[in-house]
């Protein structure tokens, strides 16, 4: 195996006028500055030196920095592929336009549903109109369009017309991307987590869909792996392709990282990107198959799926060390199929989405 | 896709040299697929204006070899490069 990162994920602020119960940021945001413009630069120069091939612009909402097409040029003029992953709130035709100048290659918006008071309500704000006006717009401006869409049980019911919406925007690529438990999901998973009917109906939908539509939008779905009996190969393995920058310059090998206590992180202000990716401690933690317990040790998948998820590891079984808890080979399979199983017999009433209910915790911005 | 159908890179796909290792590379959302040679001389020829057809007549040449062979993988190999919206086709 050649550790060789193909992809940045460059989350340029926390700040987001969203407020999904299902966000990949930390519960508990890392303090200190947002990286400054040239020192996202910097950082440009570095990734393409160590063979970046990709950057992603994430957030929070990437949109919220005023010198957001200033960066998407500078990782453009170093050679990388570059994606701007959006809620599209704040995109106008003339940041659009100052974007598709930068050279951006392809923008990400994120739908919450195609049904306007339900997508409004799983985002805590009003935010549905402005997206499609939004993707309508690039979609002029001839931008590639990606749909990104989260799946949770109060929308997956709707993929079907989640599928036209995508398709009628003209989108090469629709991303059905289940909810993955971590952060934000992993406080809500009661309310989030889908029956396993609910996703066996999903998957047929899709997988029609997918040969309907071939040649004309690409349907990208994974069954959540609360679901599946062999762990996920998660980031493709721990520091082998991906790298993620925070807002504050913290190199993460995954964009959840954080949500393992004892792992430090090192920063872009302190080390080059290219000695933090070889010799820093929590990029060489679980790189390989060298740190890997029992049953992991002996599997014969395990260059395949290279243990799971570290991050589950430590949510579910209190161990980042130890075999992913989604493997049916894990001690502690058993605490998620309790939970899983709980689901099954709370029935498939929609989640209420609404501030009235507080079973459901929104995303907060940091220093709210 | 028939022989008259003209393969194009799809909208937000770069056909790309990797610095690292010097191989061709199609880069696309979130993704990268490094081409083989074979691959490589295809999608270098998908330029909207030539046919199926005339790609297979180009390899021929340049390979010495059979066109009804070549049509056969060239095919395959655009069929698996549409279903990853890498390529579309018009007409």
């Amino acid at each position: 195996m050649n550790y060789r990162p193909y992809m940045l994920l460059a989350e340029l602020t926390y700040r987001c006028p969203l407020h999904c119960p299902y966000c990949s940021n930390p519960v508990a945001f890392p303090g200190g500055r947002e990286l400054s413009t040239a020192e996202w630069r910097r950082v440009a120069g570095e990734a393409s030196r160590l063979g970046v091939l990709q950057a992603g612009f994430s957030g929070g909402e990437p949109l919220q920095r005023a010198d957001l097409p200033e960066l998407v040029g500078a990782f453009r003029a170093a050679g990388l592929y570059t994606n701007l992953i959006t809620s599209a709130v704040g995109l106008t035709r003339k940041r659009a336009e100052e974007l598709r100048d930068a050279g951006l290659d392809n923008i990400q918006i994120s739908f919450q549903s195609d049904e306007e008071a339900l997508a409004n309500g799983i985002a805590g704000t009003a935010a549905h109109q402005t997206k499609l006006r939004a993707a309508r717009m690039v979609r002029d401006l001839g931008f590639p369009l990606t749909v990104n869409v989260v799946l949770h049980r109060g929308n997956i019911a709707r993929v079907a017309e989640i599928i036209s919406l995508a398709e009628n925007l003209g989108a090469e690529r629709l991303e059905l991307a289940n909810t993955q438990y971590y952060g934000w999901a992993f406080q809500n998973r009661a309310a989030l987590l889908p029956t396993r009917a609910q996703i066996a109906r999903a998957a047929q939908i899709v997988g029609e869909q997918q040969n309907l539509l071939l040649g004309k939008m690409k349907i990208l779905f994974v069954t959540p792996d609360y679901y599946s009996d062999r762990p996920k190969p998660c980031m493709n393995g721990w520091g082998a392709r991906f790298l993620t920058v925070n807002p504050v310059g913290d190199v993460l090998p995954c964009p959840t990282a954080s949500s393992i206590k004892d792992l430090r992180f090192d920063n872009v202000r302190e080390h080059p990107l290219a000695w933090i990716w070889s010799e820093s401690e929590a990029f060489n933690r679980f790189r390989g198959t060298a740190w890997m317990p029992l049953p992991c040790a002996e599997c014969p998948q395990r260059e395949i799926d290279f243990g799971g998820c570290r991050c589950q590891a430590a949510l579910i079984a209190g161990d980042p060390t130890v075999t992913d808890p989604a493997c049916s080979l894990s001690p502690y399979r058993g605490k998620l199929t309790t939970f899983v199983e709980s689901i099954q017999s709370a029935g498939e009433t929609d989640p209420f989405f609404g501030a009235e209910n507080s079973n459901i915790s929104f995303r907060q911005n940091p220093g709210v | 896709m028939n022989a008259q159908s003209r393969p194009a890179l799809a909208r937000g796909v770069r056909l790309w040299i990797d610095p690292i290792t010097g191989g061709p590379v199609l880069l696309f959302p979130e993704g990268v697929l490094p081409l083989d040679d074979t691959t490589h001389d295809i999608v270098s020829r998908c330029s909207g204006q030539a046919t199926v057809e005339g790609i297979v007549t180009s390899l021929a040449e340049e390979y010495e070899a059979d066109c009804a062979i070549l049509l056969n993988d060239v095919c395959e190999c655009l069929a698996e490069l549409r279903e990853e919206m890498l390529i579309t086709l018009s007409p």
